[in-house]
């Protein structure tokens, strides 16, 4: 791949629970990688860098995790800034996980603006229909993805960006990067940052077991 | 995951203010445990931003007396619902600094890779405030010339003048040095408006312009730390573009920077609780044994905390205003090439306002008017921090200050006031220390530019928690943290 820099960079976060699975599912699709043994908070990862093609396009993808902030809901209003799509994720196996989502998507619909794009998941001891009427009282599409068997793991990824790419303003947000008026340090380097005036939000239901 | 009383903390760290946050950042590759609390539910201490709600319950426990360093706090919404946007759509900052580009923050924030995550703006121009001189006429803003360049063209002042101003710009820019040195230090703790008269034969206004550029709050700086204040301005000029000396953080200034820092310690394992304080600590003992606010029971070996007690009731008077206009003349490039300003400075010296009363102002007022590119408010709107250092009914002089302002702007719409929040801000003379496995942060300054001294008070809480294991040479010196980038196949 050539130079990333120039390419368009989208900014999706991964809220939810401690515990739900959310590290899990970022390594899974960004190394191809699932230890169950891992279930120790996540430490030292700050975001992951991939780049997708969608609709023939190729975006630099920039995942941001909690960082553990997560746990006693302390994640700041400077973590939500300039986020193009939120994945929301919940443990499968806990039906207290699903019960919390409606207080995250509040917090994600509180700290990023309008015009959402949302997903959901059918889970074990949440029924298919329930789950959907989150999703839908949300705005969201709705995904069950497993890191361990894989399943659903890239689609989760493939359509919040899909998602993005499609809502109008979004991508062109994303393009215009940081404001007219920002001044660069150290080399100048940018990562991380998209100055979205939009967001995608998407719920997946995610499995570390 | 581990239960809070199981772990023994390394630190524990209560409050999230620029230098409790920077200390979080220090440490975040540490492999220390970090434990951060912070008593209040938000981010930021007494440097935090906050939305319209935010401000709202910030303002009653103000009036409770829960916030130590604040008082006298009061919001007012004008003209009702209209015109203000929706309360997230605001980002108002406690304590507005702007940072020179030759601060040590901005340095220690690139060689720590945390600048990456926020986003800086330039601070344009410097004006002053000159009041009309009868009826007839307007007050004007006059821009202060603060380059050589600036000083060629000015039109503002005379041609004497011009070489007074051209002399001094070039004294200070080696003021450190001999013969410089000689012709200062025996007037270092005498004000610097004296100094610019017996060396430079300035007149009042070249004075004022050169006290504004100190920004100091009561105009008295003397000498000594005013040539340093200057220095810093003029050296900085340029350093990250043409035209700028100073930058802002977008979305509330060092609020930013804190939650930015807070979030690396994160990165780092750090633990994070917010609406935790402490409640009893015994520090007989080793570890520290602290009961949190929460109910739990937790043992750290050391602890840094602010020290929040304003032993002195001086203070100064801030008002923010929202105003529902962009006030475009504020914010053009006056140098080619120049990013957009998105800050700009209004000094309105000691003398040009009056009270209702008749009194004329003592003391000079400060505004720094943010544009929405600050993230602060929305399009078509602007944030103006008033400040002045505290004297008898300077709120009163603070709302003269906003009331005289719109006329001496260009253009003929005057801006409404939407929303106007109104408080003190209380200062100590209390400073940073380190007494055994306790560590004190000085109160936070109010001044309006960030100064670097309490970067080392951040540095020698850092020396204290790791003690032998300090290495200075890699302070704050990280490598970037993302991980190798990823190529997904086509879709």
């Amino acid at each position: 791949m050539a130079s990333d820099d120039t390419l368009p960079t989208l900014k999706v976060l991964l809220i939810g629970p401690s515990g739900a699975g959310k590290s899990a599912l970022l390594t899974r699709y960004c190394d191809d990688e699932f230890d169950p043994e891992t279930s120790a908070a996540t430490i030292g990862i700050d975001f992951k860098i991939k780049v997708l093609n969608v609709r023939g396009k190729p975006y630099r993808l920039t995942l941001f995790d909690t960082a553990g902030q997560e746990r006693f809901r302390t994640l700041s209003t400077s973590f939500y800034r300039g986020a193009h799509g939120v994945l929301l994720v919940y443990d499968i196996s806990t039906r207290a996980s699903f019960l919390s989502m409606e207080k995250w998507f509040n917090e994600a619909e509180a700290n990023t603006v309008e015009g959402v794009a949302l997903y959901l998941a059918n889970a074990r001891e949440v029924t298919t229909e329930e789950g959907q009427a989150l999703a839908e009282a949300h705005g969201a599409k709705f995904c069950e993805a497993s890191a361990k068997t894989r399943e659903n793991v890239r689609l989760a990824f493939v359509d919040i960006v899909d998602r993005i790419v499609q809502t109008p303003g979004l991508i062109q947000n994303a393009r215009l990067g940081r404001a007219a008026g920002a001044v660069a340090l150290g080399n100048g380097g940018s990562s991380g940052s998209g100055g979205g005036d939009g967001y995608g939000a998407y719920l997946s239901g995610g499995c570390s077991c | 995951m581990e239960s809070l009383a199981d772990t023994l903390w390394d630190v524990v760290i209560c409050g999230t203010g620029l230098q409790q946050s920077l200390l979080a950042l220090a440490l975040s590759r540490s492999d220390k445990k970090v434990l951060h609390i912070d008593p209040n539910d938000f981010y930021g201490g007494a440097e935090a931003a906050f939305s319209l709600q935010e401000v709202e319950s910030w303002v009653e426990k103000v009036e409770t007396g829960k916030e130590g360093l604040f008082e006298a706090a009061s919001v007012k919404k004008l003209g009702g619902d209209t015109g203000l946007s929706f309360p997230r759509a605001y980002s108002l900052a406690l304590a507005p600094q702007l940072i020179h580009a030759r601060s040590t923050l901005l340095s220690q924030l690139v060689s720590s890779r945390a600048y990456r995550q926020v986003e800086f703006l330039a601070v344009g121009s410097f004006s002053i405030f000159k009041p009309s001189p009868d009826s007839s006429q307007k007050p004007t803003l006059v821009r202060i010339p603060s380059t050589r360049e600036d000083v060629f063209s000015t039109t503002a002042i005379s041609a004497k003048a011009k070489r007074g101003l051209m002399k001094f710009l070039k004294f200070v820019l080696d003021y450190d040095i001999t013969p410089q040195t000689d012709t200062w230090q025996p007037h270092a703790d005498a004000p610097l408006t004296e100094f610019l008269l017996k060396e430079f034969k300035m007149d009042q206004e070249l004075q004022t312009y050169i006290i504004t550029l100190t920004l100091s709050l009561d105009g008295k700086i003397n000498t000594r730390d005013g040539l340093a204040v200057i220095h810093r301005h003029l050296s900085s000029m340029g350093m990250y573009g043409p035209g700028f000396a100073a930058l802002y953080p977008k979305w509330g200034g060092l609020s930013e920077i804190a939650q930015v820092s807070c979030r690396a310690g994160a990165v780092g394992g750090a633990v994070y609780m917010l609406g935790t304080g402490v409640k009893t600590m015994n520090d007989k003992d080793d570890p520290i044994v602290i009961e949190l606010s929460s109910g739990d029971t937790i043992k750290t070996r050391k602890v840094v905390r602010a020290n929040e007690s304003a032993t002195d009731r001086f203070g100064i008077n801030r008002l923010v205003a929202v105003v529902g206009s962009s006030l475009k003349s504020l914010f053009e490039s006056t140098v080619e090439g120049a990013p957009k300003p998105a800050v700009a400075i209004v000094a309105f010296p000691a003398g040009s306002l009056s009270t209702a009363t008749g009194e004329a102002s003592t003391s000079p007022v400060y505004l720094s008017v943010h544009s929405s590119d600050t993230g602060e408010c929305p399009a078509n709107q602007s944030v103006l921090y008033f400040t002045t250092g505290s004297e008898h009914a300077s709120q009163d002089l603070l709302q003269q200050a906003l009331d005289s302002f719109p006329a001496a702007l260009s253009g003929d719409t005057v801006p409404q006031c939407l929303y106007k929040l109104q408080y003190k801000q209380l200062q100590s003379s209390a400073h940073s220390q380190a007494n055994g496995s306790i560590f004190d942060f000085a109160p936070p300054a109010s001044a309006l530019a960030f100064d670097d001294s309490i970067l080392q008070s951040v540095q020698d809480a850092w020396k204290m928690v790791l003690g032998d294991e300090a290495v200075e040479e890699e302070y704050l010196t990280f490598a970037d943290r993302e991980g190798a980038m990823d190529d997904d196949e086509s879709v």
